[in-house]
């Protein structure tokens, strides 16, 4: 029996511009399953964003059920233990170096002890960042910095990674790298990832693909 | 330790960064607040202080006077030295006299006290700059150090008393000789009133230039380290009818209550306007934190999306406002009691560069600026100074708890 971590199912979501209601979200089923890696193609504007945002909890929904690990809760407390985020845009803490910036996963959980360093400095290490351990962000290539996003998304060991247009920000060589690492980093630690990405090259990395389209999900691999 | 606490802590002193110019600005208003209300309420309860201690220095802790002058002294001395929580007792005559030398006059206050018991109650010892005490007899006296300068008076010199009793007498057609005393000591007590207008005498000699026969105007009492001169003054006053009914004992508060009443409600408003200091220090901590919340919007989301609740994200903001307050509030501490320590240099270098040293002795009365921190003041400073600056982060609290992290990360 499939291991569903993360089922969504009809999940409409519409926003009032002006007079007009714009659906952003018609209805949308995606389920994930643990350790596979799902990419959601798509123009500009069919969703796919508010659709990762959703998923997060992070965008009340319309209507329709999201579930995380079978259950209904996706509050703020659970999403720290549940899943770890990547964005397009890094969003590292400018104030702490690469090292503090993974930990701070931790420290929101309440937990800093010993074995929360041991693991942040084993994944900086698995980034290949131990030497700018006590850089902060603002001394980090493009590259460096999302690759301490991804090993920040990965410090409390999630069930699920959602990763919105990881590589928008990064040069073809550098994006190429982040989403081998992203990969090979959910594989290695059986968590699944969504990644929301324009590039059709990054999406046939991943285990399955689907198209956003006008706010619905057409899978490719089923033909849907 | 929370992460808001340490994020708070992170932002206002990041790693491998200097002081940051918002988190110094702030620190730096509320500091100079603080240190301005340490510095003017010291110097406002040192100037009360040396009010009391000259009150109490020339009057006693409490002072048992009757209508008139009593006439019994030595049954009244009696009965206020065996009463409780009395460790010293003095009997004293004072009035206006017209004093002369070298044809210029003076009209100071004239007080005759009981030179074996005065330094019981009064530590006139400690105020003699020249001569001695145990040199004052019934022919001789000792002059303040400006009267003493103003007519031109020093040790040895015969100074001319005359007393209202004297010169009505002279408007009767008597034939009366001024007394002539030799000045034996020269005091200063350090208040320019009482350095200007005070002459000691026997209690004798007051006597006998006002006519008061054995008679004394009243006792000057020394109340037991600890004890409450206004409790002690209700006290005598249970026991002062059996032997003087129309004598009555006051507290030195008690007896300069108006005046010390003024010199709390000056202190009072220089508190009240001073805090106002602190109020727009504050206001420049909330400014300084609203622009962190809308520079630090995606953060913000950021520790949404990464599970922060939004009670926390507004406590990040709490304590930073509170670490600012403590930071200013510890940095004005000292500053304040520098600038306390230094006062008296400070004040000579200013009034020598503006030539206005003699100034400040004659309207201010102090020859040095006094100082005193009460406690009391010091907390009061500290907490509202504490709680004023954590108050200024609830603004800004409250804007970026209200923020949804998914809309803070689409703000891009």
């Amino acid at each position: 029996m499939s291991d569903v971590i993360l089922q969504a199912e009809g999940l409409s979501k519409s926003f009032l511009s002006g007079e007009r209601t714009l659906e952003v979200l018609r209805g949308v089923d995606l389920s994930v399953e643990a350790g596979q890696s799902v990419s959601i193609c798509g123009e500009s504007g069919s969703g796919k964003s508010t659709l990762l945002h959703a998923l997060a909890g992070l965008d009340a929904i319309d209507e329709g059920e999201l579930l995380w690990d079978g259950s209904t809760d996706t509050g703020a407390e659970r999403r720290g233990r549940f899943l770890g985020m990547v964005f397009q845009s890094f969003y590292l803490i400018p104030e702490l170096t690469a090292f503090d910036n993974i930990l701070m996963a931790a420290r929101m959980l309440g937990r800093v002890g010993k074995p929360e360093r041991d693991r942040a400095a084993s994944l900086l290490d698995r980034v290949g960042l131990v030497e700018r351990a006590d850089h902060v962000p603002a001394k980090l290539s493009g590259g460096e910095r999302q690759r301490v996003a991804v090993a920040r998304a990965l410090m409390n060991q999630p069930r699920l990674i959602l990763a919105d247009e990881p590589t928008g920000n990064l040069d073809e060589h550098t994006g190429e790298a982040v989403i081998a690492l992203l990969l090979e980093l959910s594989q290695e630690t059986q968590t699944a990832l969504v990644l929301v990405t324009h590039n059709k090259g990054h999406a046939l990395k991943t285990d399955r693909q689907v198209l956003m389209q006008e706010g619905r999900l057409i899978d490719s691999n089923s033909g849907h | 330790m929370p992460w808001s606490l340490y994020l708070a802590l992170k932002q206002l002193f990041p790693s491998g960064k200097r002081f940051p110019f918002f988190t110094a600005i702030s620190v730096l208003g509320v500091m100079l607040g603080v240190a301005l209300l340490i510095v003017s309420i010291s110097v406002m309860g040192g100037f009360g202080r040396e009010i009391k201690r000259m009150i109490v220095d020339t009057q006693g802790d409490v002072q048992v006077r009757a209508r008139g002058y009593l006439t019994n002294p030595d049954e009244v001395l009696a009965v206020l030295e065996t009463a409780p929580d009395v460790i010293g007792v003095s009997p004293f005559a004072e009035g206006v006299v017209m004093l002369e030398h070298n044809s210029k006059p003076a009209f100071p206050a004239l007080q005759g006290v009981d030179i074996d018991r005065i330094n019981d109650v009064i530590p006139l010892d400690d105020y003699i700059r020249t001569g001695s005490l145990d040199l004052l007899d019934d022919d001789s006296v000792i002059l303040s150090s400006r009267l003493a300068y103003s007519i031109g008076a020093r040790i040895g010199s015969f100074v001319e008393v005359y007393s209202p009793l004297l010169l009505e007498k002279m408007k009767a057609d008597e034939v009366m000789l001024p007394r002539e005393l030799e000045v034996v000591g020269i005091m200063e007590i350090g208040h320019q009133s009482l350095d200007s207008s005070l002459v000691l005498v026997t209690i004798r000699r007051m006597q006998e230039l006002y006519g008061l026969g054995e008679g004394v105007h009243g006792f000057s009492l020394k109340i037991e380290e600890g004890v409450d001169p206004d409790m002690a003054a209700r006290r005598l006053n249970t026991i002062l009818p059996d032997v003087a009914p129309h004598a009555f004992a006051r507290s030195w508060m008690d007896s300069n209550q108006d005046f010390l009443f003024v010199v709390q409600l000056e202190k009072n408003m220089i508190f009240f306007l001073l805090i106002f200091i602190i109020v727009v220090a504050a206001f420049s901590v909330t400014s300084s934190l609203l622009i962190a919340v809308v520079r630090k919007t995606r953060e913000i989301g950021l520790l949404g999306a990464m599970g922060g609740k939004p009670r926390d994200v507004a406590m990040c903001f709490c304590w930073q406002a509170l670490i600012i307050g403590m930071t200013g509030t510890i940095g004005g501490v000292g500053l304040g009691y520098f600038v306390l320590h230094f006062r008296n240099d400070i004040i000579a270098t200013f009034t020598k560069l503006t030539g206005s040293e003699e100034a400040l002795v004659r309207f201010y009365e102090f020859s040095n600026l006094p100082a005193h921190l009460s406690d009391q003041d010091f907390w009061l400073i500290v907490g509202l100074a504490i709680t004023i600056s954590t108050l200024a982060g609830i603004l800004p609290a409250w804007r970026a708890a209200r923020l949804q992290p998914v809309e803070a990360l689409r703000s891009e």
